[in-house]
Formats: structure tokens, C-alpha cells, sequence
């Protein structure tokens, strides 16, 4: 084990937070690789802001090194990649400068295009919508017509990297001001549905539930971030249908 | 009955949607919407023997997190991926709805009860979840090391 190699492990690490890891994994992980490559101890503490590790080597050196983590999201193929890299580390322990490659390969995990992504908002919303009890022609087309919008919205969000709390504002604000104008025009009779559909994409739904999971399993700073995180999330979606109900005078 | 069906397809289609979000790719992406569409399913067919929605919300998640590990196991992916979206028919997006509608219409003891059920639907999906990932992790590892005597 040595800083080059502990520099790359951390940078596995503090990757697999930012896509959306469970913490307990990353902590489980970043011990294996430092057994397998002969570390006496070590000392790992992780939650979704930041991680520290403190190995003592073979040699009886101690290291230590942190990480801040600002990033955080949903990326499954990344995580995917992350981990056989984590497999193949404890396996047959490659060296630094070969994980290094692997670690820069992996940040060019391809991603759906951004269309595709806006489409299935629209998807999303649509499917919802009729889950919900949304069984009109008309609710479901508007569902999935305010779902593409308020796709483009969360995407200029990610692209002008507007706070988290805003940006779910104004999606919720887009959503529900829409739904709003087209029952004004006759269009159809309740935007209950379509609203509905439209915020099942927005609520921090498994962030809420990975946070109680959190602090059951003992985690327990990570689940009072992660919880605190969700509940202001649902008051900033509140808070776009709030606008909306005052901007319209009332519900509809 | 139809409704139901409907659902469960409508179901189908979400889950698939919230595949896409979150950059799940090739099989594991129709494997996470099937179980998608399987937890709804089952909440569905354990209405007929069971009342609260608690209880099968806490069975749906025990069953889903079960899946979730053993085809993680099967095509080698971590078991987030299947549970961060075989869950997602069951967040409760209508009722944070109604509760946001309620406390604007100022009918405030609704709005708590609304709220609090929510959380209560919440706390018993991940204990659910909890419990399985223990118990599925003990008896693959229990499962590894028989293996590795033999």
C-alpha cells in the first residue's frame, strides 16, 4: 500500500458516493482493497459530504487522506463499473498506475442523451398519470406533454448548476402551473392526476426511504443528512405548488 | 380488475422511465422495471387477504429486496440497482400531494394524518428492506463458505 495507491483508492471511493453508493458498501469496499494489499489496520469513515482513511501499511507507515464530496446523483452503470474495478483490486491487486487508467476509463461512462432523458420525464409523468387514476386521453397526453417540459427544465438546471432546492422548485412550479392553465382552459376537468404523475419524477421518494435504511443499519449521520436533504426537497416542491395555488387564487 | 392491470403495466412503464434516469443499461434495465412492475403486482394480490397497507407495504419490500439480491448475484451488479427503482411504484407521491393540498386548503388535521401515514408507510417499506438485505446477505454468506469446505 502506498500514498499513489491510497490517492486512487480514495478516488474510487468518493466516485462511488457520487453515484449514488450505499455508504455502508463504499466503507466495505475501501477495507477489502486495503487488506488485499497487505495493510495492518484500517480505519475508514465515510457519509455522503466526505470520507477519511487512515491505513498502517505493511511497512508500520501510517496514511491518512480525506476527501470532500459536493457531487451526488444517480448512476448506475458507474456504480456498476466501480465495483468489478473494487472486485478486481481484492482479486489479484493490480498497481497504482493501472487502477489510475481503469479510474479515467470509468469517468467516461456513457450516459442516455439528454433527450432521451427529457423524453422519459415525459414517460414517467405519462405512466404515473394513469397509475394514479389518470384514465382520460386528453390527462394522459398533457401528463406527458408537461413531463418533456419540466424534463428540459431539470436538465437546464444540471446545465447552469442551479442549486438542488431551486431547481426542484421551479420543476414543481413548471409542473403544477401548467396542470393548472390547461384545467383553466377547459382542457380537462382536475390536474390532480396529472400533477401527480408529474411529481412522482421530482419527490426525493428513495432518498427518503435510503435514509430511514440508513439510520436503521447504524449509519446514522448519513440518515440524518439524507432525511434532512428529502424533507427540504418535498417543502421546495410544496412550495412550487404553493406559488402556483396563490398565483391562480386558489386551487382548481 | 382492470384497473389493476392497468396499473400494474402503468407500473411497468414507470419503473422503465426511472431505468432510464438513472443510467441503468441492457438487461438490468428490463430486469429493474419487471421488478417494478412485480411489487405492484404483489401489493395488489396481498389486498385480497391482507387490510392495512402498512403490513403489505413492509411484505412488498421484504419480497423486493429478495429479488433484488439474488439477480444481483445473477448478472453481477450491485443490489442498489434493482432496489433504488423496484421500490418506486410504492413511494407515495399522491399522498404527499393531497397532504400539500390539505394543509393549503387549511384543513390541518388531515394534513397531519396524511403526513404521518406517509411516514409510516416510509418507515415500514425500509425496515422491510433492512430485514431482507440481513437475512439474503447471512445465507449467501453462509451458502460461500459451505461451498468452500466442500
Amino acid at each position: 500500500m502506498t500514498e499513489r495507491l491510497l490517492n486512487c483508492v480514495m478516488e474510487i471511493a468518493k466516485r462511488m458516493i457520487e453515484v449514488g453508493a450505499e455508504i455502508h458498501r463504499v466503507e466495505d469496499s475501501v477495507g477489502r482493497i486495503c487488506k488485499a494489499y497487505g495493510a495492518k489496520h484500517a480505519d475508514i469513515y465515510a457519509t455522503i459530504s466526505n470520507i477519511v482513511v487512515s491505513v498502517e501499511t505493511a511497512e508500520g507507515v501510517v496514511l491518512t487522506q480525506s476527501r470532500r464530496i459536493k457531487k451526488s446523483g444517480t448512476d448506475i452503470e458507474s456504480l456498476d463499473r466501480l465495483n468489478s474495478l473494487v472486485r478486481r483490486m481484492t482479486e489479484r491487486c493490480p498497481d497504482a498506475e493501472e487502477v489510475r487508467e481503469e479510474l479515467e476509463k470509468i469517468k467516461k461512462t456513457p450516459n442516455y442523451p439528454a433527450w432521451v432523458g427529457i423524453a422519459f420525464y415525459g414517460v414517467i409523468a405519462g405512466a404515473f398519470c394513469v397509475f394514479f387514476g389518470g384514465r382520460t386521453f386528453a390527462e394522459i397526453i398533457i401528463a406527458l406533454f408537461i413531463g418533456v417540459l419540466v424534463g428540459i427544465v431539470a436538465k437546464l438546471n444540471e446545465r447552469f448548476k442551479v442549486n438542488k432546492l431551486l431547481g426542484r422548485f421551479l420543476c414543481s412550479f413548471t409542473a403544477c402551473c401548467l396542470g393548472f392553465m390547461f384545467v383553466k382552459m377547459r382542457v380537462i376537468l382536475t390536474a390532480d392526476n396529472v400533477i401527480i404523475g408529474n411529481i412522482m419524477s421530482l419527490i426525493p421518494g428513495v432518498g427518503l426511504t435510503n435514509s430511514l435504511r440508513d439510520l436503521f443499519t447504524g449509519d446514522s449521520v448519513t440518515g440524518a443528512l439524507r432525511s434532512i436533504e428529502a424533507i427540504l426537497l418535498a417543502l421546495a416542491i410544496a412550495s412550487g405548488y404553493i406559488l402556483t395555488v396563490y398565483l391562480f387564487g386558489g386551487a382548481v | 380488475m382492470m384497473g389493476g392491470l392497468v396499473e400494474v403495466a402503468a407500473a411497468f412503464v414507470g419503473t422503465l422511465g426511472f431505468g432510464f434516469l438513472f443510467n441503468i443499461r441492457g438487461k438490468k434495465l428490463l430486469l429493474a422495471a419487471l421488478g417494478g412492475m412485480m411489487s405492484w403486482l404483489l401489493f395488489l394480490l396481498l389486498g385480497f387477504v391482507i387490510e392495512q397497507e402498512a403490513v403489505r407495504y413492509f411484505i412488498v419490500a421484504i419480497m423486493s429486496t429478495v429479488y433484488a439480491e439474488v439477480f444481483a448475484r445473477v448478472v453481477k451488479t450491485p443490489a442498489t440497482t434493482f432496489c433504488m427503482v423496484s421500490l418506486i411504484p410504492l413511494v407515495p407521491g399522491s399522498a404527499l400531494y393531497y397532504s400539500m393540498a390539505y394543509a393549503l386548503g387549511g384543513s390541518f388535521e388531515e394534513f397531519a394524518g396524511k403526513a404521518l401515514y406517509t411516514l409510516e408507510l416510509t418507515a415500514a417499506l425500509s425496515m422491510g428492506i433492512v430485514l431482507a438485505t440481513a437475512c439474503v446477505r447471512y445465507i449467501f454468506a453462509f451458502i460461500a463458505k459451505r461451498k468452500g469446505r466442500n
